[in-house]
């Protein structure tokens, strides 16, 4: 195949604000290829692939994308590029055949025929789906998947020379991904370039026929079909100390934790209408992981648990140091029984951006502590606050700075201090390590680890498999809306983990093809 | 397939369709001197820049954001008092400059609102506001009250002898109607939709999200010029005060009309039948005799009818969304 | 996962602005007044005398009154357009009580209590659809008036206009020439002043205060802490409500005679003080520190426009064109790009 240059990327770099999320950035792709971009979170992926979109404009450097440059997304289009982004942008109060063929209208013109949209639509969902779909009904009304889907055949239906996919299957079971993948195939037969941008690698391995890894904003190796393994992935997205992070402290685990009464305890939980029930308990002085791919589940039962979402049937009960058992029928319940929740998506329910660091602790500590006429004790939450600046090591600057000056990473951990704070029994956390750099994750690993020797009891939930291999002392997979299978410390690999997130038998390997 | 399109796109329009034939029902019983000639006469002519202001209003909130343009009202008012004050007053009477005139200033001060949420990214909400604030202290300087004649040809307009259905007040009103028909017939007009429901996607796939914006507004900005016209056709002079309550009036008729004040939905039908609410439940209140109570009750019935039909489209779309 | 990566690095870009901006709205802020007192001394003669001095409070002291429950509206990243329509009603409502023959005291209690009333009604209904909120409580606002007008004009030949004889002391409270135990600055000024630092304190200091930031900030989050956002919302309007009718009831002190259109500058200019102090429509940062600035700013600007011979119809205009650029300064939007 002669090879013929679609993407040129020469030194780009981007800042925004004080952090710099591409640091002389140099890419290339060509045609009938996929290209994986692959990196940890926060790597910079994203922003290349919305470089490359038009959506941003590099601070510096060259582009040059099919013989032309793309400053917003309409050049990006004419030029034959689209993108399906992570997040799922539909517009609700439109139907289906207006959704995919956005874009295409001219300023009179509203561009192909209606029939002939229909017929071209209703093969490529058909073929997608696996079965038709109404082309006028509202995409409001559609599901979260079939949404996913909409947003993938625009993208295909605009007879692209570029695709971009970033993390766009996260919404999709096996199955799905297995239609996805034969589209890309169709896509890179017709000499089309697509980049995958993902974290995910395993499915990666498989359909990449060449792969960038990018780290701290910039490229750290390119690797040829050949070449891409897992580990080889693995080995050049994450620094080299990696191997260092919190160690499980077994002996602890299986002589203490063992003879412990649970101090939650699920029984026959249906998390949503129709699907399986399961069990679930949690140990004090224990950490576990919830796992599964995006949407199976492991959101709404860690939810479920911090009293953020009610189960369809079945008890989740806390037992109280009287021994009195409690279900937890709300926020208000978990937070008197002292259960705490850390979201990893710290601008959605967590930060309070206009607020400053102290204030966005303090918010959290003031509620037990109210005087007369709903007074607030600032002197005490000054006083917790300051122990856990030194405890977690926050890099806090003047504390009456905003919260939005630090860095995610310690945007976090103020978050966390501000759990830590509130006298919890367990801690709630879903997918805290997002967006946060390694060592904060590791400071993280360490102070959850501490927190159940204590004799706190920890529920993780993450979206990176590596998150829990020697943190967790058990994980549980979730697939379809319940718990498919609990792998206990020794059990843990990624292989086990990924054959339970996919559905398969013990010991399977999953076949992504 | 055909059948359940139509179906849906009554959609939005079902509820202030149903209302409709329940005041005609009403008033055929309680006041039927409307079904004559005069009576539609009246009603067109007494109608006409209400729906014309709601019809303005319709591409702006389509583009979203929350976009309730509530200078509407002054603007109409700075429209006709201009007519009258500028043009009417210095001896300009010809058809021709008066309507380009209403038309183009209009559409001119939309274009300026448009480009200020779009360029100075303001919530357009505030800039409304201001715009409202502006107008009202310059209407009240172009003429600081009531007063002013307008020109003979317009005065006949209002139908000074005979009654007639088919008035200019009536061809201006289909003129836009028909305007907005050849509208929806662009491609301009399903981007609009898209950009109103989701700004994001329709900019990251190629829209040109501002221009898309500014057309709606110079579209909304043309209404306004032909709702002054036929505003001032009605009061054949100028009025500098009746900015807020035409404000609250086309508001209100278009909420009545089912659009969704978040943008991406809206229709002519619906703007068309909200107004014509508005005007029936007047002329029913109009037909019981409240005596010297009967503006308050006017005034208590349309905040009332704002409100509910608020409340009735929130639960409407949440039906629609949680059906899902 | 990498968006919200993102997102924290377009968040750390605005913090830089946004942190500037809080000392920026009251460094502008004070600019302007002592700008706008320079030139009133200048071009005015007498600008600087006690009678102005004691008429520019006085007007602040409505404004300010008016304005707070449009402040706390705004921290929710709201605004309440209800407030002149009960000024209004209030306005009317209180003299017709008067003549009525209810005692005073209990006339205006009443008064006050169905002003919290309306206001609660409002955030009531108007939770649920945040975003057209104030489109609601202009809904609110007109029943309200409406009301009030249908209560008052049975068996009352002038329907907006009330005239009673008002009680000598809530005269004095806010007439001119009032009188606050011998001094001669009328009582309304103080009452203006005790309520500020009272309000500040509570937003300070108590978790009424801490619950309007946390909301205002993001309501999931404050959602996360058990800060109720719908009792924070209806509670705020309803004071809003509260202090309209209050400042209804003092300016009918004020004028001597009800008039149900009192209240109608108050639509715009209470919006204008929160935005020209610095209070930001998207919600969460600013305070009513910030409104007692824009309040000075307004009235010490109105009373330049009104020395110059500027009739009310202009002073509006002027106003009016005041407020795209302080929001220019304090609550742009991001760009679309910086929203994917």
């Amino acid at each position: 195949m002669s090879k013929i240059r679609t993407i040129s990327l020469k030194n780009i770099s981007k800042s925004f604000g004080e952090t710099r999320a591409l640091s002389n950035c140099s890419f290339e792709a060509y045609a009938g290829e996929v290209h994986a971009v692959v990196g940890e979170n926060g790597c910079g992926k994203s922003t290349l692939a919305k470089i490359i979109s038009g959506v941003l404009l590099p601070d510096s450097g060259e582009i040059e994308i099919l013989g032309g440059v793309n400053t917003t997304p309409l050049d990006a289009r004419r030029l034959g590029v689209a993108t399906i982004f992570q997040e799922v942008l539909v517009a609700d109060e439109a139907n289906v055949l207006d959704n995919l063929f956005v874009g295409s209208e001219g300023f009179f013109s509203v561009g192909k025929s209606e029939s002939e949209k229909v017929r071209e639509a209703s093969e490529l969902l058909t073929r997608c789906i696996g079965h038709d779909i109404d082309l006028f009904a509202d995409v409001g009304s559609l599901p979260l998947n079939i949404k996913q889907w909409v947003v993938i055949a625009r993208a295909i239906l605009r007879r692209p020379k570029v695709v971009i996919l970033d993390e766009s299957s996260a919404a999709l079971d096996l199955d799905a991904t297995n239609r996805l993948h034969g589209e890309i195939d169709r896509l890179r037969n017709e000499g089309c370039t697509v980049l995958i941008v993902t974290h995910r690698i395993a499915e990666l391995v498989r359909i990449a026929d060449r792969a960038t890894i990018l780290r701290d904003g910039a490229p750290v190796g390119v690797l040829e079909k050949s070449e891409i393994t897992e580990a080889k992935l693995l080995e050049l997205m994450t620094p080299s100390d990696r191997s260092v992070m919190a160690q499980p402290n077994v002996d602890i685990k299986d002589n203490k934790s063992n003879l412990l009464d649970s101090i939650i305890e699920g029984k026959s939980i249906q998390l949503t209408e129709g699907s399986h029930s399961f069990d679930f308990e949690l140990k004090p002085g224990t950490i576990v992981g919830l796992a599964g791919l995006d949407g199976h589940g492991q959101d709404l039962f860690a939810r479920t648990l911090a009293g953020l979402y009610r189960q369809n049937s079945g008890t989740i009960t806390f037992r109280k140091e009287s021994g009195e058992f409690i279900d937890i029928d709300g926020l208000e319940r978990a937070s008197d029984l002292h259960i705490s929740w850390v979201s990893g998506d710290r601008k959605k329910e967590g930060i309070f951006p206009q607020r400053s660091i102290f204030d966005n602790f303090a918010f959290g500590i003031y509620r037990r502590n109210l005087g007369w006429f709903g007074k607030i004790n600032k002197r005490y939450a000054q006083k917790a606050f300051a122990q856990e600046v030194k405890r977690l090591k926050i890099k806090t600057g003047n504390t009456a700075n905003k919260i939005t000056s630090l860095s995610g990473g310690n945007q976090q951990k103020v978050l966390i201090s501000r759990a830590f704070a509130d006298q919890p029994k367990v801690i709630v956390l879903n997918d805290p390590a997002r967006g946060v750099d390694l060592n904060t994750k590791r400071d993280l690993y360490k102070e959850l680890r501490n927190f159940t020797e204590s004799g706190g009891a920890v529920v993780y939930l993450s979206s990176e498999i590596e998150e829990f291999l020697g943190f967790a002392d058990r994980v549980d997979v979730f697939y379809q809306n319940a718990i498919f299978r609990s792998l206990d410390y020794q059990s843990v690999s990624e292989e086990s983990m990924l054959a339970a997130m996919f559905g398969q038998p013990l010991g399977s390997h999953v076949e992504i093809v | 397939m055909l059948i359940t399109k139509t179906f849906r796109s009554l959609g939005s329009i079902k509820i202030p369709l149903i209302l409709f034939m329940i005041l005609l029902f009403v008033i055929s019983i309680q006041a039927p001197k409307l079904f004559s000639v005069s009576g539609f006469s009246n009603a067109i002519l007494v109608s006409a820049p209400l729906i014309l202001a709601t019809l303005a209003l319709t591409p702006i909130v389509m583009a979203g954001r929350g976009a309730v343009d509530l200078s509407i009202g002054p603007l109409i008012s700075f429209l006709n008092v201009t007519l009258i004050a500028w043009l009417s007053g210095n001896n300009i009477t010809n058809p021709i400059v008066f309507c380009l005139w209403a038309v183009i200033a209009g559409a001119g001060y939309q274009i300026i609102q448009a480009l200020i949420v779009t360029y100075i990214r303001i919530a357009p909400i505030i800039v409304a506001l201001s715009g409202y604030l502006i107008l009202t202290g310059v209407n009240l300087m172009v003429m600081s009250r009531p007063g002013g004649l307008s020109p003979e040809w317009m005065s006949s307009w209002s139908g000074g002898g005979e009654p007639q259905i088919f008035s200019p007040i009536l061809i201006l009103v289909l003129t836009a109607l028909g305007l907005w028909g050849l509208f929806t017939r662009t491609g301009l007009y399903k981007q609009l939709r898209l950009v109103g429901s989701d700004e994001r996607m329709a900019y990251t796939s190629g829209v040109r999200v501002d221009f898309v914006r500014i057309v709606a507004y110079a579209l909304g900005g043309v209404f306004a010029g032909f709702a002054a016209l036929s505003y001032t056709a009605l009061v054949s002079s100028g009025d500098p005060t009746q900015g807020a309550t035409y404000t609250l009036q086309a508001v209100t008729a278009l909420v009545l009309g089912g659009a969704s004040l978040s943008g991406g939905r809206g229709t002519a039908t619906g703007a068309l039948l909200g107004a014509l609410n508005m005007f029936l439940i007047t002329y029913l209140l109009g037909a019981f005799s409240f005596g010297s109570l009967s503006g308050y009750i006017t005034s208590l019935a349309y905040g009332g009818i704002l409100a509910a039909s608020l409340l009735v489209n929130v639960v409407s779309n949440r039906s629609s969304v949680s059906r899902g | 996962m990498s968006t919200s990566y993102f997102y924290d690095r377009c968040l750390s870009r605005m913090s830089i602005d946004k942190s500037i901006s809080i000392d920026k709205s009251i460094v502008l802020g004070s600019a302007l007044l002592i700008f706008l007192t320079i030139m009133g001394g200048f071009l005015l003669e007498g600008f600087f005398s006690f009678q102005n001095l004691r008429s520019v409070l006085l007007l602040a002291a409505f404004l300010g009154i008016a304005s707070l429950g449009q402040t706390l509206v705004a921290l929710l990243g709201g605004l309440d357009l209800s407030i002149p329509f009960i000024i209004g009603s209030a306005n009317i409502l209180l003299p017709s009580l008067l003549s009525s023959g209810l005692p005073p005291v209990l006339a205006i209690v009443i008064v006050l209590m169905l002003g919290a009333l309306v206001g609660l009604m409002n955030g009531a209904l108007s939770f649920r659809l945040q975003g057209q909120s104030l489109i609601m409580s202009l809904a609110v606002g007109f029943m309200a008036v409406g009301a009030t007008q249908i209560y008052t004009s049975i068996g009352s030949e002038f329907g907006g206009n009330v005239f009673t004889p008002i009680p000598e002391w809530l005269r004095n409270l806010a007439a001119f020439n009032g009188v606050t135990f011998g001094i001669q600055i009328p009582p309304v000024v103080f009452i203006w002043a005790a309520i500020s630092i009272l309000l500040i304190w509570l937003m300070r200091n108590t978790w009424f205060g801490i619950s309007i930031y946390a909301v205002g900030g993001s309501r999931v989050a404050a959602h996360r802490l058990r800060i109720s956002e719908s009792r924070t919302w209806i509670q705020v309007h309803g004071i809003s409500g509260f202090m309209s009718a209050t400042a209804g009831i003092l300016l009918l002190g004020f004028s001597g005679g009800g008039f149900v259109g009192v209240g109608d500058p108050y639509l715009f200019t209470t919006v204008a003080a929160v935005v020209i102090g610095g209070t930001s429509l998207l919600g969460g940062s600013g305070g009513y520190g910030a409104t007692i600035l824009g309040v000075l700013v307004l009235t010490v600007l109105t009373s330049l426009l009104v020395g110059l011979g500027l009739s009310f119809a202009a002073q509006q205009a002027v106003i009016g064109s005041f407020i795209i650029p302080m929001v220019a300064v304090y609550a742009r939007s991001k760009h679309i790009r910086n929203q994917i």
